[in-house]
């Protein structure tokens, strides 16, 4: 099996260098041009009480609320398009494409399978997190004499790698997704629902007493992208539930592979039925 | 101890409410080349998957070796090499690199070097990434993936596909010696007289039926005779008009049949006309497969 996690590794080499380094290229943009904006963000910032800034979490006053605003909230939903793209991909998109069929054709337990992809999605998406939060860190480090903040380098690079078990719930959703749809297409557009739904609706329900209830729901409630998080870090416990909510839909990935018919590209209870008499035979 | 390498009851398999396979009863015995033969969405691929438990059946059961491929698949595919009708391969990997993990995710390790042996009997470049090969040179990489453990059950879906026919000879050549070495081998293909070459038995699926089992020799000479027949007069145009024979030629004197049943009534009738010379044309696994799917009648039944 070692083998198989080498290529899953070598097969994600390309993806890891290349969404690490713009992944990267994001925060150090951001992080870099706070001196010389720095300035001007405190006379926008009535713009950004508007109800719509609010819903997308953006708050420039301060050092902190800037980049909770620009990079941990959008480094994360960044990641998760990546955990949607590779998620989906990894069995659904290689069912597609027809190169599933050898694999599984060797004697491996279908779940050793399972595993070894997901083992090397989550690596994968903690390869270019930690790549995006050491670029944010560095930068950091650089323009650290131009501003005033508690927040520190290695803090900045934990509170974005605390965006792991974020992106990682999505990724495994998305790769049980990718086991119950009947093709890539659909299992991407449904995981592309449950992120962006998630994102906006986390926002919103933040923001709107009556929705306060629903806020649970949402992934994205569980890494908050926000000054106070940045400066005293996320909650374990938040981050806990999002690991807990990966290691349910990897169990899922599990099962409904087990169970699924290789290159039919059928929902589940679209299996195969013979038909009664009365279906002319 | 199983009886055979390959067994199937009753295997149905139902894509929705399309047929894939209907009631497939096979029994494929140790040591034997099976050919399956049939038209392309007969079910010959589907068969083959729900060996190697891709799919699962909708009602029936399959076995290799004894083991149910289902519900101890792992154990069933154990010793099985597989080449699938739709190859495809992980582009960016070398084939060297390919087969090294393929050949590592195997259970039982036969001979870690023999794919380099295959790769040189079939002139493949190992050292070449995947996606730059051809359409003929990736077949190879399957031909190889599916020999390299020296499996005691090859099940190979049209496996000459897309190769030149020198390759095709040289993979022909790894199955018969597979075979010699004891490896059975369940093989589809449209290259008939392929089939008729290496193929101790031949199973025909039409309409995802299985509608002759039959070792080829019974098949090319029990199945129909043609027969040429010389007289001393020319025959009258009426002389074989009965059921299940049909004239296919006249030369003179000489009128060539062929005879699907009754023979020897054909035979009295023939020496009532007076024979004067008699000779049996060969009839090919394609002229019996094409009588199986005969032009416009839907095929014949079995």
């Amino acid at each position: 099996m070692l083998r198989l996690l080498l290529q899953e590794f070598r097969s994600r080499r390309n993806a890891i260098i290349g969404w690490g380094i713009g992944l990267c290229f994001f925060p150090v943009v951001y992080v870099g041009l706070y001196p010389s904006l720095a300035d001007q963000m405190a006379s926008f910032q009535e713009i950004m009480d508007l109800a719509i800034y609010q819903a997308l979490g953006i708050s420039m006053a301060s050092f902190e609320g800037y980049m909770a605003s620009t990079v941990t909230n959008l480094v994360p939903l960044i990641l998760c398009i990546y955990g949607v793209i590779n998620g989906t991909g990894t069995l659904a998109g290689e069912e597609d494409s027809g190169r599933l069929e050898l694999i599984v054709a060797l004697p491996i337990p279908r779940w050793q399978i399972v595993t070894v992809k997901a083992m090397a999605l989550g690596v994968a998406l903690l390869l270019i997190l930690a790549i995006a939060a050491a670029g944010a860190a560095l930068t950091l480090v650089a323009i650290g004499n131009q501003v005033e903040t508690t927040v520190t380098p290695l803090g900045l690079f934990f509170n974005l790698l605390a965006a792991w078990p974020l992106a990682m719930a999505v990724g495994m959703i998305s790769l049980w997704l990718g086991t119950f749809s009947p093709s890539r297409r659909t299992a991407a557009m449904l995981a592309t629902v449950v992120v962006l739904a998630s994102y906006l609706g986390s926002n919103l329900a933040g923001m709107i007493t009556s929705l306060e209830g629903i806020q649970k729901i949402f992934l994205f409630h569980y890494y908050e992208a926000s000054a106070e998080a940045l400066k005293g870090g996320q909650q374990t416990g938040n981050l806990l539930v999002l690991l807990a909510v990966a290691l349910v839909a990897f169990g899922g990935a599990v099962l409904f592979f087990q169970i699924r018919d290789l290159t039919i590209g059928a929902w589940p209870w679209q299996r195969g039925k013979i038909p009664g008499p009365e279906a002319g035979g | 101890m199983a009886d055979y390498a390959i067994e199937t009851h009753g295997l149905s398999v139902y894509y929705g409410r399309h047929r894939g396979i209907l009631d497939v009863n096979l029994r494929v015995e140790k040591g034997e080349v099976f050919g399956f033969l049939g038209p392309n969405g007969a079910g010959k691929t589907t068969t083959q998957r729900v060996l190697m438990d891709i799919i699962r059946p909708t009602a029936g059961e399959a076995r290799m070796f004894g083991r149910d491929c289902q519900k101890e698949s792992v154990a069933a595919r154990d010793r099985v090499g597989y080449l699938p009708g739709e190859l495809s391969l992980y582009d960016s990997m070398k084939v060297r690199e390919f087969f090294e993990m393929y050949f590592s995710l195997q259970r039982s390790n036969n001979d870690p070097g023999h794919w380099r042996t295959l790769s040189e009997r079939l002139q493949l470049d190992t050292s070449r990434r995947i996606g730059q090969l051809s359409r003929g040179n990736k077949q190879k990489v399957g031909v190889v993936a599916a020999f390299m453990n020296k499996p005691d059950l090859l099940i190979l879906d049209e496996p000459t596909t897309g190769l030149d026919p020198l390759v095709q000879q040289t993979v022909m050549e790894l199955v018969r010696e597979a075979n010699g070495a004891g490896a059975t081998v369940f093989f589809s293909s449209h290259i008939l007289p392929e089939v008729q070459a290496v193929c101790d038995r031949v199973g025909i699926i039409r309409e995802g039926q299985l509608v002759a089992t039959e070792r080829v020799e019974d098949l090319t000479t029990q199945h129909f005779k043609r027969i040429r027949f010389g007289f001393a007069t020319v025959p009258p145009d009426n002389a074989f008009t009965q059921d299940g024979v049909t004239v296919l030629a006249r030369d003179g004197q000489g009128l060539t049949l062929e005879i699907h049943k009754d023979l020897d009534q054909v035979m009295e009738r023939a020496a009532a006309l007076g024979i004067t010379d008699i000779e049996t044309i060969p009839v090919s696994l394609e002229e019996i497969f094409l009588a199986y799917y005969g032009k416009g009648n839907g095929g014949r039944d079995a």
